[in-house]
């Protein structure tokens, strides 16, 4: 079954991702990069967008760090912060923007106007990845208790000790942290298409200008090529790091002034969400909601909806079938990572050129959801199915059960709360899709991410007003959408 | 949204034959006028905004195999090299063209029909320059105490910053140009996405602090027309005759219609007399047809003279590079020695 399962996933990887990305490397070194690369300006774009993936990096880490270190504490309501934390992270990107927008743009909340400034793109950053290198740092920062206190025995000061044995001991968490930021921010999209303009346009944003505005091709994809090159060599730094194996530690006492200093710090990290929803004028739902100049929300909200409904039909099996194929491979496991390498723009590009006869046809996109979808949901589920004894699958067999049934009745069910958090990860992903629903779109698509982009290119105040109301909605719709799913327990990794 | 479930109720049971019309985002057209033609035809019209004129073509290309539309409305000059390149468009002689002026009828081949015209041109805020003085000659606005004050659109995302940039390749000539759009960069022009950000954020009119702005010659007439007798006389002007650019936008029925004859009579309506004379004060474009009588507010549109043209042979060779060059100029900060020596 494994194989079977493995030959699926492999097979939709080849036309999906493979294919398309062929196409791009095809066109780029052929026609584009000698001329793409002769060019500086594309050169300033990749050196902004190193510049963007390496500072974000470097300020989430040394905010996640400290955190790490307060969160080795058990205080009230730790988990509730904890889950909070990775909340943003599953946050569409126009909704971030919005937030920051609602918060720090020219109509903001605090009446500092930094739109359009690198600070602006920056917390975007911070904020987006805090929580995700927090998860990482964290199970390391607790188990460094036993081996700091070692050395203060042996008469370091808490300082040294932690400049010496701590740190030391953290650093491939750290580096692992670092790299993944850097990725995310790397390839960013969203957050500098909405906030940055034409001065913080990251190759990205770059790529799909070029597409949507001058259809150059063969340009687009030599500076695709050049940033799949960048992320591809992170990846596999990324992978050469593994925590060192300590002990698990324990959580240190602490009262409920942590809690109270951590709550300051959470409602300044979620300011530009309470700024979107102080913001938002549910009036302005009500004239997006059949709106003559705009897609109506009637429409955009019908299209998420369902597009999400379809694409997980697709992402739903094609998730469990690489978890089961990539139980037992390593080579699989790998690769079925590799989607999440790649940008949603990259996939819309690579359908574009691959398959030219289905432009603009909805099973591209679907595709292109479920290609970006299936590996959340497959992390989630793959550490469970791992932990499963393969005694249970033995006895079942022993008791007469075929295998797929003994992997639909035993196994599923036994894994199924982390099929619940990888399906809400799945879910969110794709109703905040962006890049690709951008590339791939077809103006009787428009999605509700979409809608609020629609809005945003038209200046003036109501627009504005409207396309806060639909990112509020939006943040809302994927919040809940992850309570009911997930409840906080976000065993993802 | 009642009208929408209803289209969509239509459309799954096949009873009324829609015709889908891609256009860019400033299409409008009197109600009345679109609603006697589908009385008159039983087809439904469908209107659907891609964005930018050249974002709307562009989605009309990438989309080739699965058309979004059946008619695209609204692509110019600067881009008809583009479509026509890209097939994308069914040959059309409709029976209007002999009413059309024939000096528009660029496409010999009949793909792109002229639907109307106008000029991208400069517009001043009068109240801003009542006790200042305007620039003398287009060569002033590089000056630094003219430069801060105007906003243009980015022509690599906006057709009318296009249009405005082949204005001055025209004006200042292959080599001049770039050294004119250098002077301007250091002396601080501002450079918006579109014609909307540009005229409706950054335009001193609407509380922006850019008193000379890129925009079109009707921009004065539309004013005086939408301020409901506020206005008796325009509260801008234009400037400069010889930077406006002559823009030509075409109407074209896209290839892989379901519905050719439905396409056919959605073009021939909007070559008709009736909707060309609806255009100018929709779009504030003038009407392509010889025949189609302009509006009174037009006597505050005069036609310039002396305004540019250029040959589209020469847009469709060098478009995409002006563009580039303008981008490493202006947005990049390069130098325009530096860019001329990339030329070879």
């Amino acid at each position: 079954m494994a194989r079977l399962a493995g030959l699926l996933v492999l097979s939709f990887l080849g036309l999906a991702l493979f294919y398309p990305l062929s196409r791009i490397l095809v066109l780029g070194v052929g026609e584009g990069f000698a001329k793409a690369l002769a060019n500086p300006y594309y050169w300033e774009r990749y050196l902004w967008s190193l510049e963007y993936g390496l500072l974000s990096a470097f300020f989430t880490l040394s905010l996640a760090l400290p955190l790490a270190f307060l969160f080795r504490r058990r205080f009230p309501l730790r988990e509730a912060f904890l889950a909070l934390s990775t909340l943003p992270f599953v946050l569409p990107t126009p909704v971030v923007a919005l937030g920051f927008m609602a918060l720090l743009g020219p109509r903001g909340v605090l009446g500092v106007d930094l739109y359009g400034t690198r600070a602006l793109l920056f917390l975007a950053a911070v904020f987006y990845n805090l929580g995700l290198a927090l998860r990482i740092l964290l199970p390391v920062a607790m188990r460094l208790e036993g081996p700091m206190r070692a050395a203060r025995v042996l008469g370091a000061t808490p300082f040294r000790a932690f400049l010496r044995v701590g740190l030391p001991l953290l650093l491939p968490a750290l580096a692992s942290a670092g790299l993944l930021v850097f990725l995310y921010a790397f390839s960013a999209f969203g957050v500098p298409l909405l906030l940055g303009g034409p001065r913080y346009a990251t190759l990205e944003v770059e790529v799909y200008t070029l597409l949507a505005y001058r259809l150059a091709f063969p340009e687009a994809s030599a500076l695709m090529l050049l940033e799949i090159l960048t992320l591809g060599l992170a990846v596999l730094l990324y992978l050469r790091f593994r925590p060192y194996p300590l002990p698990p530690g324990e959580l240190l006492p602490a009262s409920w002034a942590w809690t109270a200093g951590l709550a300051i710090f959470f409602l300044l990290l979620f300011a530009p969400l309470g700024a979107l929803f102080l913001q938002a004028d549910p009036r302005a739902l009500a004239s997006a909601w059949a709106s003559e100049d705009f897609t109506p929300l009637s429409l955009a909200l019908g299209n998420s909806l369902r597009f999400t409904l379809l694409a997980l039909l697709l992402a739903l099996p094609l998730g469990v079938a690489y978890a089961v194929a990539a139980r037992g491979s390593r080579l699989l496991d790998l690769l079925g990572l590799f989607p999440l390498m790649v940008s949603p723009v990259a996939v819309g590009l690579g359908y574009l050129l691959a398959y030219p006869a289905w432009r603009g046809s909805l099973p591209l996109l679907l595709a292109a959801y479920a290609l970006l979808a299936y590996p959340l949901l497959a992390r989630a589920l793959l550490p469970a199915l791992r932990s499963l004894s393969p005694n249970l699958l033995q006895a079942a067999r022993v008791l007469g059960a075929t295998p797929l049934r003994a992997f639909l009745r035993v196994e599923i069910p036994l894994v199924f709360p982390a099929l619940q958090s990888g399906l809400a990860l799945a879910l969110a992903a794709i109703l905040g899709e962006f890049g690709a629903t951008l590339v791939l779109w077809r103006p009787e698509w428009t999605t509700l991410t979409l809608a609020i982009y629609e809005r945003l290119g038209r200046p003036g105040e109501a627009p504005f007003k409207e396309a806060l109301a639909l990112a509020a909605l939006l943040a809302l719709l994927s919040g809940l959408l992850f309570y009911f799913l997930d409840r906080g327990r976000g065993r993802w990794g | 949204m009642l009208r929408l479930l209803a289209v969509l109720v239509f459309l799954a049971l096949g009873w009324a034959q829609e015709i889908t019309v891609l256009t860019h985002s400033s299409f409008s057209l009197d109600k009345g006028l679109i609603a006697r033609f589908e009385r008159e035809t039983g087809l439904k019209l469908r209107f659907l905004k891609g964005g930018d004129a050249g974002e709307t073509l562009n989605r009309a290309i990438l989309t080739k195999g699965a058309p979004i539309a059946d008619v695209i409305y609204g692509f110019d000059n600067t881009f008809l090299s583009r479509a026509l390149e890209a097939d994308i468009l069914l040959p059309y002689r409709s029976p209007e063209i002999q009413n059309l002026k024939a000096t528009l009828l660029l496409d010999p081949s009949f793909r792109a029909l002229p639907v109307d015209y106008g000029w991208v041109s400069l517009n001043y805020d009068r109240a801003h320059f009542k006790d200042r003085p305007l620039p003398k000659a287009p060569a002033d606005l590089a000056r630094p105490e003219y430069a801060r004050l105007l906003v243009v659109q980015n022509p690599a995302t906006s057709s009318p910053g296009l249009a405005f940039l082949m204005a001055t390749v025209a004006r200042f000539g292959e080599d001049g140009y770039l050294d004119f759009w250098a002077k301007l960069r250091d002396g601080g022009v501002r450079v918006a996405k579109g014609w909307s950000e540009a005229y409706y954020t950054h335009f001193t009119l609407y509380k922006g602090d850019r008193p000379l702005v890129v925009s079109y010659t009707t921009s004065p007439a539309a004013e005086v027309y939408y301020s409901e007798g506020k206005y008796q006389e325009p509260p801008t002007g234009n400037l400069f005759p010889e930077l406006a650019f002559f823009q030509v936008e075409f109407v074209g029925i896209l290839k892989g219609t379901k519905n050719l004859e439905g396409a056919k009579k959605v073009v021939d309506w909007l070559l008709s007399k009736p909707v060309q004379e609806n255009i100018p004060t929709e779009m504030w474009m003038y009407p392509a047809r010889r025949d189609a009588k302009l509006p009174e507010v037009f006597r505050f549109a005069p036609e310039p003279v002396g305004s540019v043209r250029l040959d589209p042979k020469v847009m469709a060779q060098n478009r995409e590079r002006w563009i580039a060059e303008w981008t490493q100029v202006v947005l990049q900060g390069q130098s325009p020695e530096a860019v001329r020596r990339g030329r070879r």
